[in-house]
């Protein structure tokens, strides 16, 4: 028979490794949406580099494919995946935080497509990276590393910052998925 | 006065088992990963797992997705009995029902 502490230690294993398996879980769900993104963004910065004018397009579409994209991945998620249940709660979230974005970049301010090319990446990696305070270290690199890159690009990048940004957050997003099916 | 199951309490076999535990009934996880959560090596893995199966606490699939061996192993109904008993019995000790 083992004594007191040997079970805390044996009982504090087993909530260790249950916790490992809930966050694997939630990587795995996490990546999909990411690398689906990340192909989206990619696709409207490349749209918007060579055909500036069907950008306004482009991105409504990028909008639309991406959130329609993560409410299938919930769906079609096994039920026990935290998170995987379709909670309309979440169609909420995307309301306010388009709504909120087109009050910044329309409203209070007037932004220009450069400016608006750095506000919607930065705006949605910050939720990224606070999300990431309770959700794993994972989602808080790669939403600072997209949200430093974008900065950097933004200041110093000429014309070519939609290429720029194609690579930097399409492909950030893209890298951060499979990176996360790698943890 | 519950005995504590010394094919669980193995450190390695007991990570393994709350790992199975943690999914739903007949959910199983691949060996890589199932190897990536407990931190084992392939050889001390495949090891304990056999130790699991021998026991029929834990059942194990072999297939092949495209050209890839896939190992997937599931907790039997026996395993998540036995395991259910075991983590009770150490909540015992630590109230002090047991000596």
């Amino acid at each position: 028979m083992i004594d007191s502490k040997e079970a805390s230690a044996a009982l504090a294993d087993i909530d260790d490794i249950v916790q490992r398996v809930k966050q694997s879980q939630l990587y795995e769900l996490a990546s999909l949406a990411a690398l689906w993104w990340g192909v989206l963004v990619f696709a409207g910065n490349v749209v918007t580099w060579l055909w500036p004018f069907y950008a306004v397009y482009a991105w409504p579409a990028v909008d639309i494919l991406g959130v329609g994209g993560l409410v299938a991945i919930r769906l079609l998620s096994p039920p026990h995946v935290p998170g995987a249940a379709f909670d309309i709660r979440l169609v909420l979230v995307f309301v306010l935080f388009f709504a909120f974005g087109y009050i910044c970049t329309n409203v209070l301010g007037h932004f220009g497509p450069r400016e608006l090319g750095a506000f919607w990446p930065i705006y949605f990696m910050l939720f990224y990276t606070l999300g990431g305070l309770w959700f794993g270290y994972a989602f808080v690199a790669i939403g600072i590393g997209i949200i430093a890159l974008t900065l950097i690009g933004f200041f110093t990048i000429g014309a070519a910052f939609p290429l720029w940004m194609a690579f930097v957050n399409g492909g950030g997003l893209i890298l951060g998925g499979l990176w996360m099916r790698r943890i | 006065m519950a005995e504590l199951d010394d094919i669980i309490h193995q450190p390695l076999r007991l990570k393994i088992m709350a790992a199975l535990n943690a999914l739903p009934v007949a959910t199983g996880l691949e060996f890589a990963r199932l190897k990536k959560l407990t931190g084992a090596t392939d050889g001390n893995l495949g090891a304990h797992i056999e130790t699991l199966a021998k026991a029929g606490y834990v059942s194990v699939d072999k297939a092949f997705v495209g050209k890839k061996p896939q190992t997937t192993v599931t907790a039997t109904a026996a395993g998540r009995g036995a395991f259910a008993r075991h983590v009770a019995t150490l909540q015992e000790i630590i109230a002090g029902k047991q000596v």
